[in-house]
């Protein structure tokens, strides 16, 4: 079998070769190639480039078209610093405190911002790849990128004192996110996961997340299958335990969970819904590859008997962490 | 502790419109108390502290929101506006201390609660915000006499940063400055990875921390 086959098989809780693996890589790969960020960032010929030398290096299931959290806000009007060696920073919100959302352009994939380097990147990874290995786009959920358009201290505020301008922010951005997923699926992306950290549990409470939340993330859910994603990914970090249950509804096929929430309990919350986590992402900082195979068998062993679960960290792997940790988890994968 | 059996009844209200993130009515409220006589250092002992109180005993790991507490932090902030217009003289406040987020790491939001949480508990904050120098929070620390600094860290690239803190305000005669960690990143280390003397969960386990070595240190 090959990666591709092996995630699908965890999708539909049917029988593999090995348990699939898809650590959370996205700036190591450059860290790891001799790639400045600020570059990765913003070459999707390098990304990829980047992607399919990591893949190589470690064998893992997937690759991540990822370049960073800030692309669609950049898209629509704010303004970004870069860095070397960590992710960019939003240096000018797209949108004043006292503005709404209504009147910002829809930003277009295929011309705005970097998001036509993504799609560079993706169509890249697709053609070389092929079905062999997953190749998961990337894009924010509905609450990451309503408060990437004013900040999110500012669009906390809002939330609670203009909810209706809130919602305004919020319905914008599920259509930018439905726009560009479409968009990453078309360029040849199997799937791309939703990143929504600010819809977090904690960040907003689980009750904001049902109301506010829940029904936009099924609008996006529903555009993407219909797109053609072979699954839907949401990928919330964080304690998620009381939003978990609401995944399903939401239309996610897979989910991932932080080390926040145990393997037994996210296994009992969504029972039918493939599981992907959750070793600690900054365990793979310091060289410690016995620590990651131990936590790597622990998690193998906890969902021997369930299936449904694919190896990997609660959250993104940090870019300079060190290989021998990756390799370790990879490793214990090969053992079966 | 039971916050609630410390309340006073004339303190309800105020307290309510905090816990409610209701900066507006807090701030009314605090007028109010202030109209009728009472103390700056009362009302903050009697309903900021009170009220902080309650939500630290309120905020478990699995309840901890940002949206929750920086609307209580919000009215918070207000009230202390009100009763301190120039700040916190240090002899009215239960001690000093330092937050900061390293240089290299621009998200202060982190830092903007925990500094929050200290304010409503009554201490004096100095903010020296983020991208900071450790040489900035060594002089910072000396030159206030803060008896601790609290570091927020987002993300990982930090860490090296952190762990040179310990040693900075060692080679300053500062040894007695307890440093506490906290922050997405940091949190998932150890205090012993990072040289310091507490990492915390969140901003009330930080400040949890603080007071009981403040209590320790009282005669």
């Amino acid at each position: 079998m090959n990666g591709l086959e092996r995630i699908l098989a965890a999708v539909h809780f049917t029988a593999a070769d090995l348990p699939p693996a898809a650590p959370q890589l996205f700036g190591h790969a450059a860290h790891l190639c001799g790639v400045r960020l600020c570059d990765y960032g913003q070459n999707g010929a390098l990304m990829a480039d980047c992607q399919l030398r990591a893949k190589a290096h470690y064998r893992s299931d997937a690759v991540f078209a990822f370049m960073d959290f800030c692309m669609e806000s950049e898209s629509i009007g704010s303004r970004l610093r870069f860095y070397e060696a960590q992710y960019p920073e939003i240096t000018s919100y797209v949108l004043p405190a006292t503005a709404d959302a209504s009147h910002l352009h829809l930003p277009d994939p295929t011309s705005d911002g970097r998001l036509p380097e993504l799609l560079r990147g993706i169509e890249r990874l697709r053609s070389t790849l092929g079905d062999t290995a997953l190749v998961a786009g990337s894009l924010l959920g509905p609450m990451t990128l309503a408060t990437q358009l004013y900040g999110i201290e500012t669009a906390l505020f809002m939330a609670a004192d203009d909810p209706d301008r809130f919602e305004i922010a919020l319905d914008f951005a599920t259509e930018c996110a439905i726009r560009y997923g479409q968009a990453q699926i078309v360029a040849g992306a199997h799937l791309p996961v939703v990143f929504d950290p600010a819809a977090s549990p904690a960040v907003v409470p689980p009750a904001f997340f049902r109301e506010l939340l829940l029904p936009r993330l099924k609008r996006l859910f529903a555009a993407l299958r219909q797109a053609g994603a072979i699954a839907n990914w949401l990928n919330i970090a964080g304690p998620t335990a009381t939003i978990l249950p609401w995944y399903p509804e939401a239309g996610a096929d897979i989910a991932t969970f932080d080390y926040y929430v145990s393997p037994e309990q996210a296994a009992r919350l969504l029972p039918q819904t493939c599981l992907v986590g959750n070793i600690k992402p900054l365990d793979f900082l310091d060289a410690n590859p016995e620590r990651i195979s131990g936590a790597a068998r622990q998690l193998f062993s906890a969902f021997r008997e369930r299936g449904g679960f694919i190896l990997s960290s609660g959250c993104e792997i940090p870019p300079e962490s060190a290989p021998a940790n990756i390799a370790a988890l990879i490793a214990v994968r090969d053992e079966g | 502790m039971d916050a609630a059996s410390t309340v006073r009844d004339d303190f309800r209200p105020l307290i309510e419109a905090l816990l409610a993130g209701d900066h507006a009515a807090a701030l009314a409220e605090t007028r109010r108390l202030s109209q009728i006589g009472l103390s700056a250092e009362t009302i903050v002992t009697a309903g900021l502290e009170i009220a902080m109180q309650q939500l630290d005993d309120k905020c478990t790991v699995e309840s901890f929101n940002l949206l929750e507490i920086m609307l209580v932090g919000r009215a918070v902030s207000a009230v202390v506006r009100e009763l301190y217009p120039e700040g916190v003289p240090p002899d009215k406040s239960r001690g000093t201390l330092i937050v900061a987020t390293l240089e290299g790491d621009v998200h202060d939001l982190g830092k903007n609660i925990v500094k929050m949480v200290l304010i409503g508990k009554g201490y004096r904050v100095i903010d020296l915000g983020r991208d900071c120098p450790v040489d900035t929070v060594v002089a910072a620390a000396e030159r206030e006499a803060a008896s601790g600094v609290l570091i927020s860290g987002l993300i990982s690239t930090i860490v090296p940063q952190v762990r040179r803190v310990r040693a900075a305000l060692r080679a300053h005669g500062l040894d007695a400055v307890w440093v506490v960690a906290g922050g997405a990143a940091l949190k998932q280390l150890v205090a012993t990875d990072l040289d310091v003397d507490c990492v915390a969960e969140n901003a009330f386990d930080g400040a949890r921390y603080i007071e009981q070595r403040f209590g320790e240190t009282k005669p």
